[in-house]
Protein backbone atom coordinates (compact mmCIF):
# COMPACT_ATOMS: atom_id res chain seq x y z
CA UNK A 1 0.00 0.00 0.00
CA UNK A 2 2.77 2.26 0.90
CA UNK A 3 4.10 2.37 -2.52
CA UNK A 4 1.16 2.67 -4.33
CA UNK A 5 1.92 6.17 -5.60
CA UNK A 6 4.97 5.14 -6.82
CA UNK A 7 3.67 2.40 -8.88
CA UNK A 8 0.44 5.00 -10.15
CA UNK A 9 3.89 7.01 -11.33
CA UNK A 10 5.89 4.22 -12.81
CA UNK A 11 2.54 2.51 -14.97
CA UNK A 12 1.96 6.45 -16.04
CA UNK A 13 5.69 6.37 -16.95
CA UNK A 14 5.84 2.62 -18.46
CA UNK A 15 8.14 3.85 -21.80
CA UNK A 16 10.06 6.23 -19.75
CA UNK A 17 13.65 5.69 -18.76
CA UNK A 18 13.94 5.24 -15.01
CA UNK A 19 17.88 4.17 -14.51
CA UNK A 20 20.61 4.36 -16.23
CA UNK A 21 23.19 1.75 -15.48
CA UNK A 22 26.41 0.70 -17.01
CA UNK A 23 25.29 2.72 -20.33
CA UNK A 24 22.13 0.60 -20.38
CA UNK A 25 18.85 2.21 -20.25
CA UNK A 26 15.82 0.36 -18.20
CA UNK A 27 12.47 2.26 -18.70
CA UNK A 28 9.53 2.28 -15.59
CA UNK A 29 7.98 -0.46 -17.53
CA UNK A 30 11.18 -2.10 -16.82
CA UNK A 31 11.27 -1.26 -13.18
CA UNK A 32 7.65 -2.22 -12.50
CA UNK A 33 7.39 -5.51 -13.96
CA UNK A 34 10.38 -6.56 -11.67
CA UNK A 35 8.29 -5.02 -8.91
CA UNK A 36 5.88 -7.32 -9.31
CA UNK A 37 8.27 -10.54 -9.42
CA UNK A 38 9.66 -9.46 -6.62
CA UNK A 39 6.02 -8.76 -4.84
CA UNK A 40 5.03 -12.52 -5.56
CA UNK A 41 8.30 -14.04 -4.56
CA UNK A 42 8.61 -12.05 -1.40
CA UNK A 43 4.72 -12.58 -0.67
CA UNK A 44 5.42 -16.33 -0.39
CA UNK A 45 8.68 -16.67 1.12
CA UNK A 46 9.33 -13.08 3.30
CA UNK A 47 6.37 -12.21 6.22
CA UNK A 48 6.19 -8.93 7.00
CA UNK A 49 8.42 -7.51 9.92
CA UNK A 50 11.59 -9.21 8.84
CA UNK A 51 14.79 -7.68 9.22
CA UNK A 52 16.09 -7.94 5.60
CA UNK A 53 20.04 -7.03 4.68
CA UNK A 54 20.26 -5.58 1.00
CA UNK A 55 23.57 -5.08 0.04
CA UNK A 56 23.91 -3.22 -3.17
CA UNK A 57 24.74 -0.23 -4.99
CA UNK A 58 22.46 1.96 -7.15
CA UNK A 59 20.98 -0.29 -9.92
CA UNK A 60 17.81 -1.45 -11.65
CA UNK A 61 17.00 -4.92 -9.65
CA UNK A 62 18.79 -2.95 -5.87
CA UNK A 63 15.75 -0.23 -6.77
CA UNK A 64 13.30 -2.78 -7.45
CA UNK A 65 14.21 -4.82 -4.68
CA UNK A 66 14.62 -2.04 -1.99
CA UNK A 67 10.69 -1.28 -3.06
CA UNK A 68 9.43 -4.68 -3.09
CA UNK A 69 10.88 -5.53 0.52
CA UNK A 70 8.99 -2.07 1.88
CA UNK A 71 5.62 -3.00 0.00
CA UNK A 72 5.91 -6.42 1.74
CA UNK A 73 6.67 -4.39 4.85
CA UNK A 74 9.76 -5.67 5.79
CA UNK A 75 12.42 -4.23 7.70
CA UNK A 76 15.56 -3.41 5.35
CA UNK A 77 18.84 -2.60 5.90
CA UNK A 78 20.74 -1.26 2.64
CA UNK A 79 24.60 -1.53 2.67
CA UNK A 80 26.76 -0.92 0.31
CA UNK A 81 30.37 -1.96 -0.87
CA UNK A 82 31.87 1.42 0.98
CA UNK A 83 31.15 -0.33 4.23
CA UNK A 84 32.91 -3.70 3.36
CA UNK A 85 35.15 -3.49 6.59
CA UNK A 86 32.21 -2.92 8.79
CA UNK A 87 29.66 -5.39 7.41
CA UNK A 88 29.55 -7.76 9.89
CA UNK A 89 28.90 -5.23 12.61
CA UNK A 90 26.40 -3.53 10.91
CA UNK A 91 24.52 -6.63 9.91
CA UNK A 92 24.87 -8.30 13.59
CA UNK A 93 23.69 -5.00 15.23
CA UNK A 94 20.55 -4.84 13.02
CA UNK A 95 20.13 -8.01 13.79
CA UNK A 96 19.35 -9.08 9.62
CA UNK A 97 17.59 -12.37 9.39
CA UNK A 98 17.74 -12.57 5.89
CA UNK A 99 20.50 -11.19 3.24
CA UNK A 100 19.97 -10.12 -0.41
CA UNK A 101 23.05 -9.59 -1.91
CA UNK A 102 23.22 -7.96 -5.52
CA UNK A 103 26.08 -8.67 -7.52
CA UNK A 104 28.15 -6.70 -10.17
CA UNK A 105 25.79 -8.64 -12.87
CA UNK A 106 22.93 -6.95 -10.94
CA UNK A 107 21.85 -11.13 -10.11
CA UNK A 108 20.26 -11.00 -6.57
CA UNK A 109 21.50 -13.91 -4.24
CA UNK A 110 19.17 -14.34 -1.08
CA UNK A 111 20.55 -16.44 2.10
CA UNK A 112 19.27 -17.10 5.43
CA UNK A 113 21.52 -14.65 8.15
CA UNK A 114 21.59 -16.18 11.92
CA UNK A 115 20.37 -13.62 13.85
CA UNK A 116 16.74 -12.94 15.65
CA UNK A 117 15.30 -9.52 15.16
CA UNK A 118 13.82 -9.04 19.19
CA UNK A 119 14.48 -5.12 19.70
CA UNK A 120 11.71 -3.38 21.08
CA UNK A 121 11.42 -0.74 18.12
CA UNK A 122 10.91 -3.52 15.72
CA UNK A 123 7.96 -5.09 17.57
CA UNK A 124 6.80 -1.12 17.45
CA UNK A 125 6.69 -0.67 13.55
CA UNK A 126 5.83 -4.71 13.67
CA UNK A 127 2.95 -2.68 15.50
CA UNK A 128 2.15 -0.30 13.51
CA UNK A 129 2.24 -2.75 10.62
CA UNK A 130 4.55 -0.51 8.65
CA UNK A 131 7.82 -1.40 6.73
CA UNK A 132 11.22 0.36 8.25
CA UNK A 133 14.66 1.39 6.75
CA UNK A 134 17.98 1.25 9.14
CA UNK A 135 20.51 3.24 8.30
CA UNK A 136 23.87 3.56 10.51
CA UNK A 137 25.96 7.34 11.01
CA UNK A 138 28.58 7.90 13.40
CA UNK A 139 28.00 7.95 17.01
CA UNK A 140 29.83 10.15 19.53
CA UNK A 141 32.29 7.75 20.51
CA UNK A 142 33.13 6.63 17.12
CA UNK A 143 30.63 3.63 17.06
CA UNK A 144 28.25 3.56 14.52
CA UNK A 145 24.22 4.45 15.20
CA UNK A 146 21.78 2.56 13.81
CA UNK A 147 18.96 4.38 13.07
CA UNK A 148 15.68 3.19 12.58
CA UNK A 149 12.85 4.76 9.90
CA UNK A 150 9.04 4.50 9.77
CA UNK A 151 9.44 4.35 6.09
CA UNK A 152 5.75 5.20 5.78
CA UNK A 153 6.64 8.53 7.05
CA UNK A 154 9.81 8.93 4.98
CA UNK A 155 7.85 8.16 2.23
CA UNK A 156 4.97 10.88 2.48
CA UNK A 157 6.85 13.83 1.77
CA UNK A 158 7.31 12.43 -1.53
CA UNK A 159 3.65 11.79 -2.35
CA UNK A 160 3.29 15.69 -3.94
CA UNK A 161 4.68 15.99 -7.59
CA UNK A 162 7.81 18.20 -8.23
CA UNK A 163 10.02 18.99 -11.26
CA UNK A 164 10.91 16.34 -13.56
CA UNK A 165 14.98 16.41 -13.69
CA UNK A 166 17.12 13.90 -15.14
CA UNK A 167 19.67 13.57 -11.69
CA UNK A 168 22.71 11.48 -10.92
CA UNK A 169 23.24 9.16 -8.03
CA UNK A 170 26.30 10.28 -6.67
CA UNK A 171 25.37 10.43 -3.44
CA UNK A 172 25.48 6.57 -1.40
CA UNK A 173 22.74 4.03 -1.24
CA UNK A 174 22.77 3.36 2.26
CA UNK A 175 22.91 7.20 3.27
CA UNK A 176 19.68 9.10 3.50
CA UNK A 177 20.87 11.88 1.21
CA UNK A 178 21.25 9.29 -1.31
CA UNK A 179 17.68 7.42 -0.40
CA UNK A 180 16.43 10.92 -0.51
CA UNK A 181 17.40 11.27 -3.98
CA UNK A 182 16.06 7.93 -5.59
CA UNK A 183 12.65 8.49 -3.86
CA UNK A 184 12.40 12.44 -5.26
CA UNK A 185 13.45 10.83 -8.76
CA UNK A 186 11.47 7.74 -8.88
CA UNK A 187 8.07 10.01 -7.62
CA UNK A 188 8.45 12.13 -10.00
CA UNK A 189 9.15 9.44 -13.14
CA UNK A 190 12.07 11.05 -13.51
CA UNK A 191 15.78 9.39 -14.70
CA UNK A 192 18.32 8.70 -12.18
CA UNK A 193 21.88 8.13 -14.28
CA UNK A 194 24.19 5.86 -11.94
CA UNK A 195 27.80 6.27 -12.50
CA UNK A 196 30.57 2.87 -11.92
CA UNK A 197 32.88 5.78 -9.19
CA UNK A 198 32.43 9.02 -8.41
CA UNK A 199 35.86 10.53 -9.72
CA UNK A 200 35.04 13.84 -11.15
CA UNK A 201 35.69 12.55 -15.10
CA UNK A 202 32.98 9.25 -15.02
CA UNK A 203 30.95 11.94 -13.59
CA UNK A 204 31.09 14.49 -15.82
CA UNK A 205 31.03 11.87 -18.47
CA UNK A 206 27.40 10.97 -17.50
CA UNK A 207 26.32 14.55 -17.25
CA UNK A 208 27.45 15.15 -20.68
CA UNK A 209 26.10 12.15 -22.57
CA UNK A 210 22.69 11.74 -20.32
CA UNK A 211 22.14 15.20 -20.45
CA UNK A 212 22.33 15.29 -16.17
CA UNK A 213 20.42 18.55 -14.88
CA UNK A 214 20.76 17.66 -10.97
CA UNK A 215 24.11 17.31 -9.83
CA UNK A 216 23.61 16.73 -5.73
CA UNK A 217 27.22 16.35 -4.19
CA UNK A 218 29.66 17.32 -1.88
CA UNK A 219 32.09 20.14 -1.02
CA UNK A 220 34.88 18.01 -1.40
CA UNK A 221 33.93 16.45 -4.97
CA UNK A 222 33.43 20.30 -6.22
CA UNK A 223 37.17 20.67 -5.10
CA UNK A 224 37.82 17.80 -6.69
CA UNK A 225 35.96 18.55 -10.04
CA UNK A 226 37.75 22.13 -10.30
CA UNK A 227 41.42 20.55 -9.84
CA UNK A 228 40.82 17.77 -12.23
CA UNK A 229 39.19 20.16 -15.00
CA UNK A 230 36.81 17.78 -16.01
CA UNK A 231 34.30 20.68 -16.61
CA UNK A 232 36.34 21.78 -19.11
CA UNK A 233 36.33 18.41 -21.34
CA UNK A 234 32.51 17.75 -20.87
CA UNK A 235 29.64 19.38 -22.40
CA UNK A 236 28.22 20.15 -18.77
CA UNK A 237 25.15 22.36 -20.37
CA UNK A 238 22.42 20.71 -19.62
CA UNK A 239 23.11 21.13 -15.99
CA UNK A 240 20.08 22.93 -13.93
CA UNK A 241 21.12 22.64 -10.07
CA UNK A 242 24.05 21.58 -8.14
CA UNK A 243 22.90 20.67 -4.92
CA UNK A 244 25.27 20.16 -1.85
CA UNK A 245 25.56 18.96 1.85
CA UNK A 246 27.07 17.23 4.38
CA UNK A 247 30.20 19.41 4.87
CA UNK A 248 30.84 22.65 5.37
CA UNK A 249 31.06 24.87 1.71
CA UNK A 250 33.79 26.97 1.44
CA UNK A 251 32.75 30.18 0.22
CA UNK A 252 35.49 31.09 -1.85
CA UNK A 253 34.35 27.69 -3.89
CA UNK A 254 30.86 28.54 -3.83
CA UNK A 255 31.55 31.91 -5.57
CA UNK A 256 34.48 30.17 -8.11
CA UNK A 257 31.57 27.22 -9.17
CA UNK A 258 28.68 30.10 -9.47
CA UNK A 259 30.96 31.98 -11.65
CA UNK A 260 32.12 28.60 -14.15
CA UNK A 261 28.13 27.66 -13.77
CA UNK A 262 26.69 30.81 -14.75
CA UNK A 263 23.41 28.72 -15.71
CA UNK A 264 23.10 26.65 -13.11
CA UNK A 265 21.42 27.32 -9.92
CA UNK A 266 23.77 26.18 -7.00
CA UNK A 267 21.26 24.91 -4.02
CA UNK A 268 22.45 23.58 -0.13
CA UNK A 269 20.85 20.57 1.47
CA UNK A 270 20.38 20.10 4.54
CA UNK A 271 19.74 16.51 6.55
CA UNK A 272 20.93 14.42 9.06
CA UNK A 273 20.43 10.48 9.05
CA UNK A 274 17.98 10.73 12.22
CA UNK A 275 15.45 13.24 10.92
CA UNK A 276 15.77 13.04 7.06
CA UNK A 277 16.57 15.76 4.15
CA UNK A 278 14.24 18.86 4.70
CA UNK A 279 13.49 21.32 1.95
CA UNK A 280 15.57 24.13 1.24
CA UNK A 281 16.42 26.81 -0.38
CA UNK A 282 19.51 29.12 -1.21
CA UNK A 283 19.72 32.92 -0.34
CA UNK A 284 21.48 33.08 -4.15
CA UNK A 285 23.87 30.61 -5.72
CA UNK A 286 27.18 32.08 -4.10
CA UNK A 287 25.87 32.54 -1.25
CA UNK A 288 26.14 29.77 2.18
CA UNK A 289 23.10 31.22 3.73
CA UNK A 290 20.22 28.64 3.04
CA UNK A 291 16.46 28.81 4.41
CA UNK A 292 15.44 25.03 5.84
CA UNK A 293 12.17 23.59 6.67
CA UNK A 294 9.29 22.17 4.40
CA UNK A 295 6.25 20.72 5.56
CA UNK A 296 6.58 18.31 8.36
CA UNK A 297 9.76 19.62 9.41
CA UNK A 298 10.29 22.51 12.17
CA UNK A 299 13.24 24.24 13.11
CA UNK A 300 14.72 26.21 16.20
CA UNK A 301 17.85 27.01 17.49
CA UNK A 302 19.27 26.86 21.08
CA UNK A 303 22.44 28.34 22.47
CA UNK A 304 23.16 28.42 18.80
CA UNK A 305 22.94 24.62 18.02
CA UNK A 306 20.39 23.97 15.30
CA UNK A 307 17.10 21.38 16.38
CA UNK A 308 14.74 19.98 14.70
CA UNK A 309 11.21 18.38 14.89
CA UNK A 310 10.42 16.70 12.22
CA UNK A 311 7.68 14.15 11.25
CA UNK A 312 9.71 11.93 9.39
CA UNK A 313 11.87 11.48 12.46
CA UNK A 314 13.36 7.97 13.28
CA UNK A 315 11.92 5.48 15.72
CA UNK A 316 14.98 5.91 17.31
CA UNK A 317 18.23 4.37 17.57
CA UNK A 318 19.00 0.49 18.02
CA UNK A 319 21.81 1.14 19.68
CA UNK A 320 22.21 3.80 21.55
CA UNK A 321 19.38 5.78 24.13
CA UNK A 322 17.08 8.14 22.43
CA UNK A 323 18.90 11.73 21.30
CA UNK A 324 15.14 13.32 20.96
CA UNK A 325 14.58 16.54 24.13
CA UNK A 326 11.34 15.44 25.69
CA UNK A 327 8.88 17.65 24.07
CA UNK A 328 10.91 15.32 20.53
CA UNK A 329 13.30 17.84 19.04
CA UNK A 330 16.58 16.77 17.53
CA UNK A 331 19.57 18.10 18.64
CA UNK A 332 21.68 18.30 15.35
CA UNK A 333 25.08 19.62 17.39
CA UNK A 334 25.36 22.07 14.51
CA UNK A 335 26.57 25.31 15.44
CA UNK A 336 24.08 28.14 13.15
CA UNK A 337 23.64 31.78 12.10
CA UNK A 338 20.24 32.85 12.21
CA UNK A 339 19.42 36.29 9.52
CA UNK A 340 15.84 36.19 9.38
CA UNK A 341 14.75 33.18 7.99
CA UNK A 342 18.20 32.47 6.45
CA UNK A 343 20.29 30.20 8.85
CA UNK A 344 24.49 29.92 7.71
CA UNK A 345 26.04 26.36 8.84
CA UNK A 346 28.95 26.37 10.84
CA UNK A 347 28.99 22.66 11.27
CA UNK A 348 29.71 20.81 14.06
CA UNK A 349 31.02 22.15 17.70
CA UNK A 350 33.21 19.47 19.16
CA UNK A 351 36.47 17.14 18.16
CA UNK A 352 35.04 15.38 15.51
CA UNK A 353 36.77 15.89 12.32
CA UNK A 354 34.67 16.03 8.78
CA UNK A 355 36.74 14.83 6.13
CA UNK A 356 34.71 15.41 2.97
CA UNK A 357 31.15 15.09 4.65
CA UNK A 358 32.44 11.76 6.50
CA UNK A 359 32.72 12.04 10.22
CA UNK A 360 35.78 10.88 12.01
CA UNK A 361 36.53 10.16 15.83
CA UNK A 362 39.21 11.25 17.59
CA UNK A 363 39.00 8.59 20.27
CA UNK A 364 38.68 5.65 17.65
CA UNK A 365 41.79 6.70 15.46
CA UNK A 366 43.65 7.34 18.85
CA UNK A 367 42.21 3.84 20.09
CA UNK A 368 43.70 1.90 17.55
CA UNK A 369 47.24 3.61 17.36
CA UNK A 370 47.37 2.72 20.92
CA UNK A 371 47.90 -0.32 20.51
CA UNK A 372 50.81 0.20 18.31
CA UNK A 373 54.54 -1.38 19.83
CA UNK A 374 56.59 1.60 21.29
CA UNK A 375 53.75 3.73 21.68
CA UNK A 376 53.13 5.90 24.46
CA UNK A 377 50.64 8.52 23.99
CA UNK A 378 48.75 10.04 20.85
CA UNK A 379 46.42 12.83 20.29
CA UNK A 380 43.90 12.84 16.88
CA UNK A 381 42.77 15.65 15.65
CA UNK A 382 41.88 17.74 12.42
CA UNK A 383 43.56 20.31 10.56
CA UNK A 384 42.26 22.26 7.90
CA UNK A 385 42.45 21.14 4.34
CA UNK A 386 41.02 23.16 1.54
CA UNK A 387 40.04 19.76 -0.73
CA UNK A 388 38.61 17.58 1.94
CA UNK A 389 37.47 20.08 4.62
CA UNK A 390 39.67 18.64 6.98
CA UNK A 391 42.72 16.16 6.77
CA UNK A 392 43.27 13.97 10.20
CA UNK A 393 46.40 14.38 11.86
CA UNK A 394 48.32 12.24 15.11
CA UNK A 395 50.86 13.38 17.69
CA UNK A 396 52.80 10.24 18.77
CA UNK A 397 55.06 10.12 21.45
CA UNK A 398 57.29 7.16 21.77
CA UNK A 399 58.60 5.00 24.63
CA UNK A 400 62.00 4.64 23.01
CA UNK A 401 63.69 6.13 20.02
CA UNK A 402 62.95 4.81 16.63
CA UNK A 403 63.55 5.95 13.06
CA UNK A 404 60.80 8.42 12.22
CA UNK A 405 60.40 7.67 8.24
CA UNK A 406 59.87 3.84 9.30
CA UNK A 407 57.61 4.47 12.46
CA UNK A 408 55.09 6.91 10.15
CA UNK A 409 54.81 4.32 7.20
CA UNK A 410 54.34 1.55 9.97
CA UNK A 411 51.49 3.70 11.88
CA UNK A 412 49.86 4.64 8.30
CA UNK A 413 50.19 0.96 7.28
CA UNK A 414 48.50 -0.47 10.51
CA UNK A 415 45.38 2.45 10.20
CA UNK A 416 45.43 1.66 6.33
CA UNK A 417 44.72 -2.39 7.28
CA UNK A 418 41.65 -1.60 10.32
CA UNK A 419 39.99 1.73 9.15
CA UNK A 420 37.87 3.12 6.52
CA UNK A 421 40.33 4.80 4.10
CA UNK A 422 39.27 8.79 5.02
CA UNK A 423 40.00 7.41 8.48
CA UNK A 424 43.89 7.15 8.50
CA UNK A 425 45.89 10.00 9.45
CA UNK A 426 47.36 12.03 6.73
CA UNK A 427 49.92 13.53 9.17
CA UNK A 428 51.68 11.78 11.72
CA UNK A 429 54.25 14.01 13.92
CA UNK A 430 56.44 12.56 16.28
CA UNK A 431 56.08 14.81 19.67
CA UNK A 432 57.94 14.45 22.72
CA UNK A 433 55.17 15.03 25.03
CA UNK A 434 51.23 15.35 25.11
CA UNK A 435 49.73 18.95 26.31
CA UNK A 436 46.72 18.80 28.68
CA UNK A 437 44.22 21.14 29.25
CA UNK A 438 43.89 22.68 32.65
CA UNK A 439 40.55 19.87 33.17
CA UNK A 440 42.88 17.31 31.92
CA UNK A 441 41.33 17.05 29.09
CA UNK A 442 43.21 16.42 25.66
CA UNK A 443 44.24 19.55 23.67
CA UNK A 444 43.11 18.53 20.34
CA UNK A 445 44.56 20.67 18.31
CA UNK A 446 47.67 21.68 15.65
CA UNK A 447 50.56 22.61 17.50
CA UNK A 448 52.55 25.80 16.96
CA UNK B 1 67.56 29.51 -4.27
CA UNK B 2 66.29 25.73 -4.91
CA UNK B 3 65.68 24.88 -8.67
CA UNK B 4 63.43 23.44 -10.54
CA UNK B 5 65.27 20.40 -10.78
CA UNK B 6 65.90 20.03 -6.89
CA UNK B 7 61.79 20.37 -6.52
CA UNK B 8 61.11 16.78 -9.00
CA UNK B 9 63.54 15.69 -6.58
CA UNK B 10 61.82 16.70 -3.38
CA UNK B 11 59.03 15.49 -5.17
CA UNK B 12 59.95 11.92 -5.33
CA UNK B 13 61.36 11.61 -1.65
CA UNK B 14 57.28 12.51 -1.75
CA UNK B 15 56.59 9.80 -3.69
CA UNK B 16 58.98 7.23 -2.01
CA UNK B 17 56.43 8.21 1.56
CA UNK B 18 53.34 7.65 -0.04
CA UNK B 19 54.82 4.60 -2.53
CA UNK B 20 55.71 3.53 1.27
CA UNK B 21 51.76 3.11 1.96
CA UNK B 22 50.02 1.83 -1.24
CA UNK B 23 49.45 -1.37 -2.64
CA UNK B 24 52.12 -2.49 -5.27
CA UNK B 25 49.61 -2.19 -7.87
CA UNK B 26 48.93 1.71 -6.88
CA UNK B 27 52.15 3.12 -7.08
CA UNK B 28 53.15 6.30 -8.62
CA UNK B 29 56.37 5.83 -11.07
CA UNK B 30 59.06 8.49 -10.41
CA UNK B 31 58.99 10.81 -13.45
CA UNK B 32 57.86 14.40 -13.97
CA UNK B 33 55.14 13.07 -16.76
CA UNK B 34 53.24 10.65 -13.83
CA UNK B 35 49.79 12.10 -14.09
CA UNK B 36 48.95 12.93 -10.48
CA UNK B 37 44.89 14.27 -10.63
CA UNK B 38 42.20 14.18 -13.27
CA UNK B 39 42.05 12.02 -16.44
CA UNK B 40 44.00 9.18 -16.06
CA UNK B 41 45.46 10.05 -12.73
CA UNK B 42 46.71 7.72 -10.57
CA UNK B 43 45.23 9.34 -7.23
CA UNK B 44 42.21 9.24 -5.48
CA UNK B 45 40.78 11.92 -3.53
CA UNK B 46 42.66 10.85 -0.07
CA UNK B 47 45.62 9.98 -2.09
CA UNK B 48 45.75 13.48 -3.98
CA UNK B 49 45.33 14.90 -0.44
CA UNK B 50 48.08 12.74 1.25
CA UNK B 51 50.72 13.24 -1.79
CA UNK B 52 50.47 17.09 -1.66
CA UNK B 53 50.97 16.85 2.20
CA UNK B 54 53.94 14.94 2.21
CA UNK B 55 54.78 17.34 -0.57
CA UNK B 56 54.68 20.66 1.82
CA UNK B 57 56.44 18.40 4.43
CA UNK B 58 59.66 17.83 2.09
CA UNK B 59 59.76 21.51 0.96
CA UNK B 60 59.73 22.43 4.58
CA UNK B 61 62.58 19.76 5.36
CA UNK B 62 64.64 20.81 2.51
CA UNK B 63 64.03 24.67 2.39
CA UNK B 64 62.87 25.77 5.68
CA UNK B 65 59.81 27.10 4.17
CA UNK B 66 56.30 26.04 5.03
CA UNK B 67 54.03 26.16 2.30
CA UNK B 68 50.26 25.42 1.86
CA UNK B 69 49.97 23.95 -1.90
CA UNK B 70 46.16 22.92 -1.64
CA UNK B 71 44.70 26.33 -1.19
CA UNK B 72 42.88 29.61 -2.77
CA UNK B 73 45.89 30.21 -5.53
CA UNK B 74 45.77 26.86 -7.05
CA UNK B 75 42.16 26.69 -7.08
CA UNK B 76 41.62 29.34 -8.48
CA UNK B 77 44.48 28.77 -11.74
CA UNK B 78 43.08 27.58 -15.08
CA UNK B 79 45.04 24.95 -15.45
CA UNK B 80 45.00 22.92 -12.19
CA UNK B 81 49.00 22.71 -10.77
CA UNK B 82 48.25 18.70 -9.39
CA UNK B 83 48.05 17.53 -12.85
CA UNK B 84 51.76 16.18 -13.21
CA UNK B 85 54.51 16.06 -10.91
CA UNK B 86 55.97 18.75 -13.39
CA UNK B 87 53.35 21.07 -13.32
CA UNK B 88 53.73 20.75 -9.32
CA UNK B 89 57.09 21.06 -9.23
CA UNK B 90 56.73 24.47 -11.49
CA UNK B 91 54.18 25.32 -9.29
CA UNK B 92 55.98 25.11 -6.24
CA UNK B 93 58.99 27.04 -7.90
CA UNK B 94 56.20 29.69 -8.81
CA UNK B 95 55.60 30.01 -4.61
CA UNK B 96 58.86 29.70 -3.38
CA UNK B 97 59.90 32.80 -5.93
CA UNK B 98 57.40 34.74 -4.40
CA UNK B 99 58.48 33.89 -1.01
CA UNK B 100 61.41 34.86 -1.81
CA UNK B 101 60.41 38.75 -3.33
CA UNK B 102 57.68 39.52 -0.50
Amino acid sequence: MVIEFLRQVFADRAERSAVIWQDREFSYGHLLSRLDHWRRRLEEEVAPGTVTVLEADFSPEAIALLLALIERGTIVVPLTPAVQTRKKEFIETAAGELDFLVDAEDKVHPSRLPFRADHPLYDELRRRGHPGLVLFSSGTTGRSKAILHDVSHLLRKYTTRRHDFTTLAFLLFDHIAGIDTLLYVLSNGSCLVTVPDRSPDTVCRAVERYRVEVLPVSATFLHLLLLSGAHERYDLGSLKYIAYGSEVMPEATLKRCAELFPGVTLLQKYGTTEVGTLRSRSESSDSPWVRIGGEGFQTRVVDGILQIKAHSAMLGYLNAPSPFTRDGWFITGDRVEVRGEYMRIHGRDSDIINVGGEKVFPTEVEDLILQLDNVADVTVYGEPNLITGNIVCADVSLVRPEEEPRFIARVKRFCREHLQPYKVPVKVNIVDEHRFSQRFKKLRQKRD
Amino acid sequence: MIEEKDIIQILYRAIDDLNLQLPPEQRLEKSAETVLFGEGGRLDSLGLVTFIVAAEQKVTEVAGITLTLADEKAMSRRNSPFRTVGTLAEYIGERLAEDGNG
